[in-house]
């Protein structure tokens, strides 16, 4: 974890989040509403990058990856009930160099952490990682004794979405999904936490 | 058969080597000495009247922090502080080690539990891989991590950690380490509140954003 506020933790690209980012320049924006007339209006502008990310986002596709309980709920939301192709995200590649996402789904021993990089950096750009539960956000009940522990997957590789629970129910996970889908489309994330939630939270007394 | 008889049986055959019998806890168990365990073992499996034939556990024991009684004192155990920073200690571990061989007969429907006790300075034990072949993994996993070596192992290499780890972790005395080959071990600083985040978020909403 970088101590500088300023600076970007290692692995973290700078460049990719620009490029999210854009926007219709003005002279398009002012074609479309000044025009007055009718009857040409039946085109859409867009952009390739729309385009693209549109594609990227409705068929997100996760590496076979599956490290402890929370592979089980994973695997369930896979499943019928829950049904992640819903989303686009169903196909699970028994092969990094086909897949998108990363979700990692448990805890992240020290010796899984050099297989985790290895799986990671044969990922093809562009790629994402999902933390799904405790373990892989911070160590989870193993921060205390784990020895073997990596307290956090973040500090392997920079990760997109933190899903919380231990482990979290398939709910969770597709809605942590949803929220990459906002990221990936370039959005901000539709869920914001409201501001009574904040404020009660302050109130709660933290242990130093 | 009784514990106490199936005791008694033991004794006959090994001699001064069985140290005792105590049946006050839960589960009632014999004392025998290090060097004679081999040949315990085998005449457990072979006897007619005992027929041991499979070895349930064999589980290594660290009496750090225990009295001569086998009463506990409070050890305090090495972690990782609220900081994620390792704990250290220049405290030295004293106390026994030992292991405990948990034996089943199919024939006979019975019990028996048997104990070693090895100084921590010279923690070797005879293996019983040649009467119970399932003995080596689970020798295997005692020198691991609590570092009983087994004497007589052919292939007595590291279970569950990885070749060149230093340290057995479950030694009482044992200490965190802060990194393995690379590989962050220590936790993210947990004192801070979520509220003034430390460092910039990878991604996602900004925390505490309020909408």
């Amino acid at each position: 974890m970088s101590k500088d506020s300023t600076t970007p933790p290692a692995g973290y690209d700078v460049q990719r989040e620009n490029l999210l980012d854009f926007k219709v320049p003005a002279q398009l924006q002012q074609v479309l509403e000044d025009d007055g007339r009718d009857d040409d209006k039946n085109f859409m502008l867009t952009t390739l990058d729309e385009v693209f990310n549109w594609a990227r986002l409705s068929s997100i596709w996760p590496v076979t990856f599956g490290l402890a309980c929370c592979a089980i709920e994973m695997m369930a939301t896979s499943a019928t009930r829950y049904d992640l192709d819903r989303f686009g995200a169903g196909a699970f590649r028994a092969t990094p160099r086909q897949a998108d996402l990363m979700i990692v789904s448990g805890t992240v021993t020290g010796k899984m952490a050099r297989r985790l990089k290895l799986i990671y950096d044969q990922m093809p750009e562009p790629k994402w990682v999902i933390a799904m539960g405790s373990c892989a956000i911070g160590g989870g009940p193993y921060f205390k004794y784990g020895y073997h522990v990596v307290k956090g997957v973040d500090l392997l590789v920079p990760v997109d979405v933190f899903v919380p629970g231990c482990p979290p129910r398939p709910e969770v996970l597709l809605e942590g999904l949803m929220r990459l889908q906002d990221k990936i489309r370039g959005r901000e994330a539709k869920l914001k936490t409201p501001k009574w939630v904040t404020d009660y939270a302050k109130k709660i007394p933290y242990r130093k | 058969m009784e514990q106490k008889a199936i005791y008694e049986l033991l004794a006959g055959k090994i001699g001064a080597a069985a140290l005792g019998f105590n049946d006050e806890g839960v589960e009632s168990y014999a004392e025998v000495a290090p060097e004679k365990i081999a040949e315990a073992a085998l005449f457990l499996r072979d006897e007619e009247q005992l027929g041991f034939n499979q070895l349930m556990c064999l589980s290594g024991i660290d009496w750090d922090g225990f009295d001569e009684n086998g009463k506990g004192k409070s050890v305090a155990i090495l972690g990782y502080s609220a900081d994620g920073k390792p704990e250290t200690s220049d405290r030295v571990g004293e106390g026994d080690l030992g292991v405990a061989y948990s034996l089943y007969s199919h024939e006979k429907k019975h019990k028996f539990t048997m104990r070693v006790r090895v100084s921590r300075e010279r923690a070797v034990v005879p293996t019983v891989i040649d009467v119970w072949s399932t003995a080596g993994w689970h020798e295997r996993e005692a020198w691991d991590l609590l570092g009983i070596r087994f004497e007589g192992h052919p292939d007595l290499r590291r279970m569950l950690l990885e070749e060149d780890w230093v340290g057995h972790p479950l030694r009482k005395d044992y200490q965190m380490p802060g990194q393995w080959e690379q590989v962050p071990l220590e936790g993210k600083d947990m004192t801070a509140s979520p509220f003034t985040p430390t460092s910039t978020p990878t991604t996602g909403p900004t925390p505490g954003a309020e909408g």
